[in-house]
C-alpha cells in the first residue's frame, strides 16, 4: 500500500461513519478488568437484546478498551449521549435498552456513580471524574475497537507515520521529540528526546527498538490497559522511533501475564502488516520496520532493561552493569532503543501535535501527561490520565471520589516496590518527577496506592520488601542478601520482637543495598522502607522492644 | 601493547597515572599495585560485576561503578579506599558469611579460601547479621567430585569457567534472589551430566570449598585459579 492507498482508506472510512446508518453507538468495555466482572456476558447478552428488538440497524455495538473506573464495571457508553451504565447486569440490559433506545432517556440509577454521587451526570463528560483528567496516551482507550485498525484509522491513526516518512526527517522526528520535552514513562524519567538521539548517533547497519511492556509492579495496569485498548497506537510509536533512530526491527516485550494485550497486539501487527504500515517497505517508502512480540514469563527483574534484553536474546534474565548503555551496545550488542509503552502511546500525538504543544502541558520539568493506575482503599478505583503537576489532592478526592467508607486518608504509595509513601500532610503535592523525589517516593510506572488508617506502614514496607527479596534475580550480593535480611529485619519488628539494634542496623541495610545494587531492582528496593521510616517512623518505634 | 596507542590520564586515590584506555579501572588497579578487594572476578572470564566488593567512587557519577566492568576514560577521578567504601565492603562480606553455611573449621579450602581471606581482609571479627542456615544440598553423585552447595557464595566463576573455557556449559543457575542454586545441566546430579567433561577447571575457578576433588579432608584443598587465565593465554597463541 502506499500513502494515497492509505489516504483512500481513511477518507472511505470516515465518509462511512459521517453516512453512519446507525444512530447510536454502544461502547462495551472490555479490558481485562471489565471482562473479568462479566463484560463479556453483557455484550453478548446486549447484541441479543438488540437483535430481538429489531435494532441491528440502528444500533452498533462495539468492545472498546478501557473507559477508567474499572471498579465500577462492567461499563457500558451509549454515544452520541455520553451516558455511562456501570455495573451492567445482564438482567438490567433489557431495561436499559428500553429506555435508553426506546424512550431516549437515561436510567439515572443505573449510570457512572449513581449509587455514590447525590446525582449522577447524565453527559457523563460533566463527572469531575473525566473533566479533571487529560486523555492523551489513553485519547482512544474506550472509544474505538481494538481489534479493528480501521477504527484506528478513522481517528487520524497512522498519520504520524506518514507524516514523518513524507515530511520529515529522521533528525526533525527527534528534535521534534525533544521539543516535546516528554520523559521515560516506565519509571526514571530519563528524556525521550535525548535517548533517541543518543542511539540515532551511533553508527551502526543494524539498531533496536524494544517496547518495555513487562509491566510487574504490584497494583499497577497502565500499560496492559494501553495495550489492550489501543495497540496501534503503541505500534505506531515503535515505527516511528525506527524511523528516527535508523531501526528495521523492533521487539515488544510483553508480559505473559496479560494475554489479552499479547493478542490484540499481536493482531494489530498482523494488521498493520496486511495494509502495508508494517513490514517492508512502508507506505511505498524505502523505510521498512517490523516488530515481533516476544513474552516475558513472569520475572519482575526483567522489566530492567538490561534484563528484559537478556531475556530477549534468549539468555537468563539477569541485569548487567551499566555502562555500557543500552543505547551503545544494547539486544545483540547493537544500539538499542528502549521505552516503556505510554512513551510509544504519547509519540504519535506529539508528531501529529508538534512537540510545543505536548511541552506546555504539565510543569516545566516534566511535560505532558501521566496514565496513573488508582487503587486500594480508594472511591473510584481504575485507571486514570492527568497533566503532570495535578496534585495528588485532586486525584484522591475529585478524580477519585475520596477514601472508601468515608475513612481518612493515610499515605498513598506511588511507584510500587521501587517508591516510597506520602503522608497525609503533603496531600498537595504536585504529582511530576522531581517533587515525588523529593518526598522520597519516585513517580515510576505509575502505580497509585491509597491506603486509609487501617494499613499498618510497617507491613507494608515488609510487604514490598517480600515482593523485592521473591522477585530478586540473585545476581548481585546487596540485592539478593540484603533484601532477604531486611525482610527478616522488619518482619522481626511487626512481630514486636525486634530492638533498637535491629532498627539501626535495618537502616544501614537499606542505604547500603540502595548504593551498591547492580542493578534498579536493588537500588530502589529500600524506598519504601526508607521512605515509610522517613514519614512514619513512630509506628516503627512504637513496636520496638524496649530493654531497662 | 601497540605503540601507537595514545594513553590517558586518570587519577585513582590521588595517585596521578598515565593509561592505556579500553581497560578496565580494576586491570589498571591491579597494575599499579592499588588494592581492590574482588570476588567473582577471575581472571580469563567474563566480568559481571555481581560480588560488588569493587565498587568504586567516581567523581562527577553519582552511583558507585563496579571497577571490574568500568573502563577507565580521560580525567577519571577514582576513589577506592573510602570510609564509605570500606564499610560497605565489610557489609558484603558478612552478608557473604551470614548467606549459607561457612563453617572454616571443617571445610577442604580452610587456609586456601578466597572467602576466608577476605573475611580477615577486611577485619571481620564477627557477623551482625543473623546467619541463615538454608538447608543445602551436597551433591556427591560425581565420580571424582563432589559440590557442596552449603559453601557457594553464587559467584558463578565455575558456571563462566565451564562455559567461555571449557565449552561444556554443564553449569548454569536456577532459581532467584536468595534461593538460588548452580545447577548442572537441568539440574541433575552432577554425576548425571551429559554435557560435564570432568575437567576439573570449576575447582580451580571456585573461590571456596564449594567444589573439591573427592578423598581429601580439611585443609587439604589444592587449587590454582591463575590457571585459568594461563589456559586462555595459550589457547590464544598460534601453533
Amino acid at each position: 500500500m502506499n500513502r494515497q492507498d492509505l489516504k483512500t482508506i481513511i477518507y472511505a472510512e470516515k465518509k462511512k461513519e459521517e453516512t453512519n446508518k446507525y444512530k447510536h453507538k454502544i461502547c462495551v468495555c472490555c479490558g481485562a478488568g471489565c471482562i473479568s466482572s462479566g463484560s463479556e456476558e453483557v455484550m453478548k447478552k446486549l447484541q441479543e437484546e438488540i437483535k430481538t428488538r429489531g435494532l441491528e440497524n440502528e444500533v452498533e455495538v462495539i468492545p472498546t478498551g478501557c473507559m477508567g473506573p474499572c471498579n465500577q464495571g462492567p461499563l457500558m457508553k451509549f454515544l452520541p449521549e455520553y451516558n455511562i451504565y456501570q455495573k451492567v447486569d445482564c438482567s438490567n440490559i433489557a431495561a436499559i435498552v428500553q429506555s435508553q433506545l426506546i424512550e431516549k432517556k437515561p436510567i439515572e440509577d443505573l449510570l457512572l456513580f449513581a449509587d455514590s454521587r447525590e446525582k449522577p451526570f447524565i453527559d457523563a463528560r460533566d463527572d469531575p471524574y473525566f473533566k479533571k483528567q487529560l486523555k492523551i496516551a489513553l485519547k482512544n482507550c474506550g472509544h474505538i475497537n481494538p481489534e479493528r485498525i480501521e477504527d484506528y484509522l478513522v481517528h487520524n491513526g497512522y498519520l504520524a507515520l506518514d507524516k514523518v516518512l513524507f515530511e520529515m526527517s529522521p533528525e526533525e522526528v527527534i528534535a521534534e521529540v525533544k521539543q516535546s520535552r516528554i520523559r521515560g514513562r516506565g519509571g526514571a524519567g530519563y528524556p525521550a528526546g535525548l535517548k533517541w538521539e543518543t542511539v540515532y548517533k551511533y553508527v551502526n547497519d543494524q539498531k533496536y527498538v524494544i517496547c518495555n511492556g513487562d509491566e510487574g509492579d504490584p497494583g499497577a495496569f497502565m500499560d496492559r490497559s494501553v495495550l489492550e485498548g489501543n495497540p496501534h497506537r503503541v505500534l505506531e510509536g515503535m515505527a516511528i522511533a525506527g524511523y528516527a533512530i535508523g531501526a528495521n526491527k523492533g521487539y515488544a516485550y510483553i508480559r505473559g501475564e496479560y494475554p489479552l494485550a499479547i493478542k490484540r497486539f499481536e493482531l494489530a501487527i498482523k494488521q498493520a502488516k496486511k495494509l502495508g504500515l508494517l513490514g517492508n517497505n512502508i507506505l511505498g517508502t524505502t523505510f521498512s520496520f517490523d516488530v515481533e512480540v516476544r513474552i516475558g514469563a513472569g520475572a519482575f527483574v526483567c522489566g530492567e532493561e538490561t534484563a528484559l534484553i537478556a531475556s530477549i536474546e534468549g539468555k537468563r534474565g539477569t541485569p548487567r552493569p551499566r555502562p555500557p548503555f543500552p543505547a551503545e551496545s544494547g539486544l545483540w550488542g547493537k544500539p538499542t532503543l528502549i521505552n516503556n509503552v505510554e512513551t510509544f502511546a504519547a509519540i504519535s500525538p506529539i508528531i501529529n501535535n508538534g512537540g510545543e504543544w505536548y511541552s506546555e502541558i504539565g510543569t516545566p520539568k516534566s511535560a505532558g501527561t501521566k496514565v496513573f493506575a488508582l487503587a486500594g482503599k480508594i472511591n473510584y478505583a481504575g485507571l486514570i490520565e492527568v497533566p503532570m503537576g495535578t496534585t495528588l489532592r485532586e486525584i484522591v478526592f475529585d478524580i477519585g471520589g475520596g477514601i472508601q467508607n468515608g475513612e481518612e486518608f493515610k499515605a498513598a504509595q506511588t511507584g510500587g516496590p521501587s517508591g516510597g509513601c506520602i503522608p497525609a500532610e503533603h496531600l498537595d503535592v504536585k504529582m511530576d518527577y522531581e517533587s515525588l523525589v523529593s518526598l522520597g517516593s519516585i513517580m515510576g510506572s505509575g502505580g497509585l496506592i491509597i491506603m486509609d488508617k487501617s494499613s499498618d506502614m510497617v507491613d507494608v514496607a515488609r510487604f514490598f520488601m517480600e515482593f523485592c527479596m521473591d522477585e530478586s534475580c540473585g545476581k548481585c550480593v546487596p540485592c539478593r542478601v540484603g533484601t532477604r535480611m531486611m525482610h527478616d529485619l522488619l518482619q522481626k519488628i511487626c512481630d514486636n520482637k525486634a530492638t533498637q539494634i535491629d532498627l539501626d542496623r535495618l537502616e544501614e541495610l537499606a542505604v547500603y543495598v540502595k548504593e551498591t545494587s547492580l542493578c534498579g531492582l536493588g537500588g530502589s528496593a529500600p524506598n519504601p522502607l526508607l521512605s515509610t521510616l522517613r514519614h512514619f517512623r513512630k509506628e516503627y518505634e512504637s513496636r520496638i522492644v524496649q530493654h531497662d | 601493547m601497540n605503540c601507537y596507542m595514545n594513553t590517558i590520564p586518570i587519577i585513582i586515590d590521588d595517585k596521578k597515572l598515565e593509561v592505556d584506555p579500553g581497560k578496565t579501572i580494576l586491570e589498571v588497579c591491579r597494575e599499579n599495585e592499588i588494592e581492590i578487594l574482588t570476588m567473582c572476578h577471575l581472571k580469563g572470564v567474563l566480568d559481571i560485576g555481581a560480588c560488588r566488593l569493587c565498587l568504586v567512587e567516581i567523581e562527577g557519577v553519582n552511583k558507585l561503578l563496579s571497577a571490574c566492568t568500568t573502563k577507565v576514560a580521560a580525567n577519571m577521578i577514582i576513589r577506592t579506599n573510602t570510609d564509605r567504601i570500606k564499610k560497605y565492603q565489610r557489609i558484603t562480606t558478612e552478608l557473604f558469611f551470614a548467606e549459607r553455611n561457612h563453617v572454616c573449621a571443617v571445610c577442604v579450602a580452610n587456609g586456601k579460601c578466597e572467602l576466608q581471606d577476605l573475611g580477615y581482609k577486611v577485619g571481620l571479627d564477627h557477623i551482625r547479621y543473623p546467619h541463615l542456615f538454608p538447608q543445602c544440598e551436597v551433591d556427591t553423585s560425581h565420580p571424582w567430585y563432589v559440590m557442596d552447595h552449603n559453601r557457594c557464595i553464587m559467584c558463578t566463576r565455575c558456571v563462566r569457567v565451564c562455559n567461555e573455557v571449557e565449552g561444556a556449559h554443564n553449569w548454569d543457575v536456577m532459581n532467584r534472589g536468595h534461593q538460588v542454586r548452580v545447577i548442572s545441566d537441568f539440574n541433575s546430579p552432577w554425576g548425571e551430566s551429559v554435557t560435564c567433561t570432568s575437567c576439573g577447571k570449576c575447582l580451580h575457578a571456585c573461590p571456596t570449598g564449594a567444589i573439591w576433588p573427592k578423598a581429601i579432608v580439611q585443609g587439604q584443598l589444592q587449587k590454582n585459579p591463575g590457571m585459568i587465565n594461563e589456559l586462555v593465554e595459550k589457547r590464544k597463541m598460534k601453533l
